[in-house]
């Protein structure tokens, strides 16, 4: 049962918890696999933080309150908006952007699908497409067509490249699955 | 040598009489059976490699050294006047530049003069009031709300037939009423009376179709940059030479000095079609802080003030013989134009046009409320206008007997109603009979039977479409030659997501017999670029794919006149071949090979887009049908499957062509089941701003969709063949869905979206008519 | 957003204490309260992170003899995909899978989607001082009410948004909450409480009080235990509920098949009001009878008996009722 507590003094606690900002402060970013070091607020979204102070503008700025997709990018591996994530709450984790998805001056097979099948049109809600896709075919890499749905359910597409996006997916999938080594 | 001729255009479904130039490149259309090479081909999107590597530049990702940022405020209410504005806190926040406002802002006339820029007067809820221009976003919000406005509400009208009342409030003090234009449009032909005196039936509906909104994903917005007198604009814009003509305007500016630039476009859809107030006021405010200034609207703002689809409230009548003849129809609409507008979509385009039929009168209303002003918004009026034709189509057709193709068929134009000209070519039947055999239209009746299960009830429909997508003068384009065998084709279009940039290089490639890869396209700049109009319309492809095809023949002469000298052969017998000369013994040599002697030179090939016939009309055409099951006990709608077959001509590319299809078909599916922007009368305050509370499609929404193109080339229409297709697939679907709703329920919604309350209400209303009539049958018996 | 100060402690007396400062704020995945510091319905001076907590419970899930317990911080991923909670608590799988979207699926935290805030429109708009954000009126009341309560008396109308919390309240669920206000284990369903002329709160959580573990019950006999979890959207996915329901019936040992009768029954209502809504005349209704068509649609009635449907929500009492059904049928034994 709840109940309704006590005034007891707090014990002292040993380590004080640092408190930062609400002025600018240092944090560090791991990003597409290189350190970043910004001087930013703690208020400074991982999406502003990305385009504005890191110059990657792959992730888009569709909405800025978590319902629209195009500020999709991978913390750890997997999909997130990053206009609904606080920068500095990202410290320790990795970020990868569509900027860190073609090796080498070469596509990632998810990029040249979505080129291959047309997946796209304006462009603009396509790397978060790109991005949610790929964390799919790492997590699963012979997704149904159910599951891509599932998976870029949180992209929108103001173009209606759906059609074209779902048979991306499964081609990348394939051509993944076909890839020798794998 | 230029000629200035007067012309009738038709530009998103209605006529203009116009003063153009046309300068006469003759070129041989391509004829229907003339084997290309590229064009026709499903060539990849040329930018698509930029596109998936977030490398692709946006309006949005513009950043420039220095560069401030411009936060609008808006106005909370639906009609107030300004008594008392206060800009001195936000002033004195630090990281602050500038406030603008009517305080300190030039009297700049917008929307023809029905406000300022900064009016002290605001007649929608987001109408702009004042900008705060600062070192970044959240100092510049942060000001926003340190302003003071003091508003002296003033009566409002949101509702438009409330409007049209002569007691109503007036949106535009100056004016004697709530009209746009002062009066209802008014078209007739034959006689209207007569022809219903002459049906053996008529039938007569009310229709109601939302406000719908946009939502292009990229929002509006632009970043100004001044260089001494020279401006700069980077702009979410579908027309870069427009926006140039308008802020020269605005900003009294010689048109050379002004640059207008736009890349690549997150999405328009018809609101973007001309500047913005934003434009003017980075550019003003640039101009005063000696800074580079970007305004970009959040979703909030973009849903209150950068345009909608228009709702409106249409009441058509139609009248026939026994047989399906029609003899006459009635179509009167009343749209709500919002607080401003310099012109109005009609919503009774098809009624005058879809069908044969001798005698129609139609009105449009359109009328000022205080709400946001609607923009363009893919294929304007026609969506709205072919919900309630088509749905009126079939309701006939049931009180008739007939099957709703059969009386289609029945009407069929074979020549254009209104201009009474034939058409260079239309494919509606072919569409009508693809469509019908892909949606297993014949045996649709045992489908129904076979598939309709507990509160399942499964249902069929069809519409058709008609749309304009000639295209037209004036348009230019450049082909530089390079002398190493590449080219650059130059022209001032812009690709807004159409795949404007690939079908110009397959065109251009063509042209010349270029490899695809030699070819590359640079547009959407007012400064590199020749005149071209804006990229609406579905008139992109049409308009400057010829001028593109002139350009490059042009140079592709040159070429061989210059080859011939170089290799002193006679010109006749040279030919260009996939990125060579090949002379009559059979010689197959680079080009770049051939022009080494010249060492750095080019060829600049010139084109423009040639006069549309006299004789004939240039128009799409297409036929959608649509398998629903509706549960009837929570009146949820299930679209199964959408069957899209069009007539546009050539297709230049069948893979961005489908892309186009099924976008337009998407948006159209949204358009019936979902969109709708909501808005408290009492307040004038619209509640559903943002991608929550205004839903659009996901991708777990899309039925099957099957998109077929009728390929009918066109080489009457322009020298390429091809007419536009960025419109008409969005027209036919609603009605499409609609019928095939009416089909499984057995009543009908009159109102979009066919949302589970419309369905739910629309059964009671039958059950209850029903019970009545049962009552009363068993009274008499 | 309004500038805030941050912190990011590891030990849960060190959050406690934290949070005790005026106009500090718990922050956990983020995604709901971020919504909230843009429109400024919320303006902490101190957000006090609890991912860095190491306090062990919080996180992922797991059994003991009599519970299964998840962590407030587990995200509805985890919670979706894990094994006993797709084995054990179908329902609650099934209700987190209708959750939003991928992207707020693998960020959103259990405790987060039990403390999210109404999504009403009036109430999330930014032109709009409703009672809620300490306005004198529900604008919703006499406006646009098409997405607000058809049950329940309070000054404000809007409904709540979680999909976790009819499905653990059809559990049975416990939270096991510490902080200043309440400490201990409290039934998730007393957590709620309509917003009132004393509090617009819409919990009993104090701003100081931390949920640390949801505890459900397992049931004695898994075998006789039915449950399912039903959701109106607008769309197919990624669309708050417009009605839901989530019902878990046992039926009584020595009846079989239709004949089974119905011993336990819980039905519980989301998106139709203010907080999780538990249709106890329907679950009166179905205890001790057979689940026939009868019962069902007594059980039906008896779930929207009391709704006051308002000027454009009426078709939520339809829908309901519908969906009450759909939920029942489907529980039959086979
Ligand atoms: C686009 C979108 C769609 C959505 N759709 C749905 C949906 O369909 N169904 C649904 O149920 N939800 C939906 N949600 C809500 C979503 O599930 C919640 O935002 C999420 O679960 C919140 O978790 P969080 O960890 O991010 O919470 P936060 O945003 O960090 O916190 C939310 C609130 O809870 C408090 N809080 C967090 N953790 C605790 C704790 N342990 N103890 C006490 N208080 C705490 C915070 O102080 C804050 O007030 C949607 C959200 C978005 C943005
Ligand atoms: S910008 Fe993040 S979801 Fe739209
Ligand atoms: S391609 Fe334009 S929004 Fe998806």
């Amino acid at each position: 049962m709840a109940k309704a507590v006590r005034a007891e003094p707090e014990p002292e606690l040993e380590v004080p918890v640092p408190v930062r900002g609400p002025e600018r402060g240092p944090i560090k970013l791991r990003v597409n696999g290189e350190k970043h070091e910004l001087w930013v607020e703690p208020r400074r979204t991982l999406l502003d933080a990305l385009r504005d102070d890191l110059g990657l503008t792959g992730a888009k700025k569709g909405c800025d309150e978590g319902t629209c997709g195009t500020c999709t990018v991978l913390l750890d591996g997997k999909p997130i908006y990053a206009c609904l994530r606080l920068a500095i709450e990202c410290e320790g984790h990795e970020i990868t952007t569509i900027e860190g998805l073609a090796q080498g001056g070469e596509l990632h097979p998810v990029q040249r699908a979505f080129i291959e099948e047309d997946a796209l049109q304006c462009g603009f809600c396509t790397p978060g497409q790109i991005l949610s896709v790929k964390a799919l075919l790492d997590e699963n890499p012979n997704p149904t067509e159910e599951d891509v749905r599932r998976a870029v359910s949180g992209n929108l597409c103001r173009c209606g490249a759906y059609p074209h996006i779902v048979r991306a997916a499964l081609r990348a999938a394939k051509g993944l699955a076909e890839r020798p080594g794998r | 040598m230029a000629k200035v001729v007067k012309v009738q255009t038709e530009f998103e479904g209605r006529f203009y009489e116009e003063t153009i130039v046309v300068e006469g490149t003759e070129v041989e259309p391509w004829a229907p059976e003339q084997p290309l090479k590229l064009v026709g081909r499903p060539v990849p999107r040329v930018d698509g490699p930029e596109k998936v590597t977030g490398r692709a530049r946006f309006t949005h990702d513009v950043r420039l050294p220095g560069m401030l940022h411009g936060k609008i405020l808006r106005s909370p209410h639906p009609h107030a006047r300004i008594k008392r504005l206060d800009t001195s806190k936000a002033e004195r926040l630090p990281g602050v530049r500038l406030v603008l406002s009517h305080q300190n802002a030039p009297e700049i006339p917008w929307f023809r003069g029905q406000t300022r820029l900064f009016d002290t007067t605001v007649r929608y809820v987001g109408d702009e009031v004042a900008c705060v221009v600062a070192d970044d976003e959240e100092t510049a919000e942060e000001a926003l709300r340190l302003i003071e406005v003091e508003y002296e509400p003033l009566p409002f009208v949101v509702d438009p037939e409330r409007a049209l009342e002569p007691d109503a409030p007036r949106v535009h003090e100056s004016q004697p009423n709530n009209l746009v234009n002062g009066e209802p449009e008014v078209y007739e032909r034959g006689d209207v009376q007569q022809g219903f005196a002459e049906a053996d039936v008529v039938v007569e509906g009310v229709f109601r179709t939302q406000t719908a909104l946009h939502n292009c994903l990229e929002t509006h917005g632009s970043v100004a940059h001044w260089d001494g007198d020279s401006l700069t604009i980077w702009d979410s814009t579908q027309h870069v030479f427009g926006v140039r003509f308008q802020l020269a305007r605005a900003l009294g500016l010689p048109l050379h000095k002004v640059r207008v630039i736009k890349r690549h476009m997150g999405g328009g859809f018809g609101s973007k079609n001309q500047a913005g107030k934003y434009a003017a006021i980075a550019a003003l405010a640039a101009r005063m802080t000696g800074r580079p200034v970007k305004i970009v609207l959040d979703r909030f703002e973009e849903n209150l003030a950068t345009g909608n689809r228009p709702a409106t409230i249409q009441t058509l009548k139609l009248g026939a013989k026994r047989d399906g003849t029609l003899t006459a129809i009635f179509h009167k609409s009343i749209l709500n134009a919002g607080a401003y507008a310099v012109w109005a979509p009609s919503a009774s385009g098809p009624t005058k046009r879809l069908y044969a039929c001798p005698n129609v009168r139609t009105e449009d209303w359109a009328v000022f409320t205080n709400l946001g002003p609607f923009s363009a918004f893919r294929a304007p009026g026609y969506v709205e206008g072919t919900f309630a034709l088509e749905s009126m189509m079939d309701e006939l057709a049931k009180a008739l007997g007939l099957d709703p193709l059969e009386l289609r068929l029945k009407n069929y134009a074979e020549i254009d109603p209104i201009t009474n000209k034939p058409y260079t070519t239309k494919g509606l039947r072919q569409a009508y009979e693809r469509g019908a055999q892909l949606i297993g239209w014949a045996e649709r009746a045992h489908t129904k039977r076979a598939r309709s299960k507990g509160p399942k009830r499964v249902g069929f429909g069809l519409a058709s479409q008609i749309w304009g997508g000639s295209g037209g003068p004036p348009a230019y384009a450049l082909v530089k030659l390079n002398p190493d065998g590449t080219a650059t084709v130059v022209t001032g279009t812009q690709d807004i997501g159409t795949g404007t940039r690939t079908a110009l290089a397959q065109i251009a490639a063509e042209a010349l017999s270029f490899p695809l890869d030699a070819v590359e396209v640079e547009l959407g700049d007012t400064q590199w670029g020749v005149y071209a109009p804006l990229s609406a319309g579905s008139m992109t492809l049409a308009t400057v794919g010829p001028a593109v095809r002139a350009a490059a023949e042009d140079a592709k002469k040159q070429l061989l006149d210059v080859a011939a000298q170089l290799l002193e052969l006679p010109k006749e017998g040279l030919r260009v071949e996939d990125g060579h000369i090949a002379t009559p013994k059979g010689e197959r040599l680079p080009v770049a090979e051939v022009l080494r002697p010249l060492g750095n030179f080019q060829i600049v090939g010139k084109g423009a887009r040639g006069p549309n016939p006299d004789d004939k009309n240039v128009n799409t055409f297409g036929a959608q049908f649509a398998q629903v099951e509706v549960d009837v006990e929570t009146g949820e709608v299930r679209v199964e499957k959408i069957v899209a077959v069009h007539e546009s001509g050539r297709v230049v590319n069948p893979l961005t062509i489908r892309s186009q299809l099924y976008g337009g078909v998407i948006m159209g599916l949204g358009y019936a089941l979902l969109e709708r922007r909501l808005d408290d009368p009492r307040r004038g305050l619209p509640v559903t701003p943002t991608l929550e509370t205004y839903k659009v499609l996901t991708v777990a929404d899309v039925p099957e969709i099957v998109a077929e193109m009728v390929d009918l080339p066109d080489p009457e229409a322009n020298p390429i063949g091809a007419k536009g297709v960025g419109e008409p697939p969005i027209i036919p679907t609603a009605a499409a869905i609609a019928n095939a709703v009416a089909d499984a329920l057995g009543v009908r919604v009159y109102e979009l979206p066919l949302s589970p309350d419309r369905v739910l209400a629309a059964l009671r209303g039958a059950q209850a008519k029903k019970d009545e009539e049962e009552g009363e049958e068993g009274e008499a018996s | 957003m309004k500038r805030f100060r941050y912190a990011r402690p590891e030990r849960l007396e060190a959050a406690l204490r934290l949070l005790r400062e005026p106009g500090a704020k718990a922050l956990a995945g983020g995604t709901d309260l971020l919504t909230e510091l843009k429109a400024r319905t919320q303006e902490p001076e101190l957000l006090v992170s609890v991912q860095g907590l190491q306090e062990p419970g919080l996180r992922g899930v797991r059994e003991d003899e009599r519970f299964v317990r998840i962590g407030a911080l587990t995200t509805l991923r985890e919670l979706e995909a894990h094994p006993l909670v797709r084995d054990k608590l179908p329902i609650l799988a099934q209700a987190a899978q209708t959750v939003a979207m991928p992207q707020i699926r693998h960020v959103g935290t259990v405790g987060g989607n039990l403390m999210q805030q109404v999504r009403c429109w009036y109430y999330r708009h930014p032109f709009v001082r409703c009672w809620l954000k300490g306005g004198e009126e529900c604008y919703a009341e006499e406006g646009l009410n098409h997405r607000h309560a058809i049950f329940g008396t309070s000054p404000c109308i809007a409904v709540h948004p979680s999909d976790l919390a009819p499905a653990l309240i059809a559990l049975d669920a416990q939270a096991r909450v510490v902080g200043p206000d309440v400490e201990g284990e409290l039934a998730l369903e007393e957590l709620y409480r309509l917003p009132d002329e004393r509090s617009r709160a819409r919990t009993v959580l104090g701003p100081a009080d931390l949920i640390l573990e949801i505890l459900v019950p397992k049931p004695s006999e898994p075998t006789r235990v039915r449950g399912v979890y039903l959701k109106a959207m607008e769309r197919a996915t990624w669309s708050f509920a417009v009605v839901s329901v989530a019902a878990r019936l046992s039926f009584e040992p020595g009846s079989e098949g239709v004949r089974a009768r119905v011993g336990d029954a819980r039905l519980v209502l989301g998106g139709v009001a203010g907080k999780p809504w538990r249709a106890r005349d329907a679950e009166a209704a179905l205890r001790g009878s057979p689940l026939t068509d009868e019962a069902i649609e007594r059980a039906a009635e008896a779930a929207v008996a009391g709704a006051q449907p308002r000027a454009h929500n009426a078709y939520k009492i339809e829908l309901t009722r519908a969906l009450v059904k759909r939920a029942l049928r489907s529980l039959l034994p086979p």
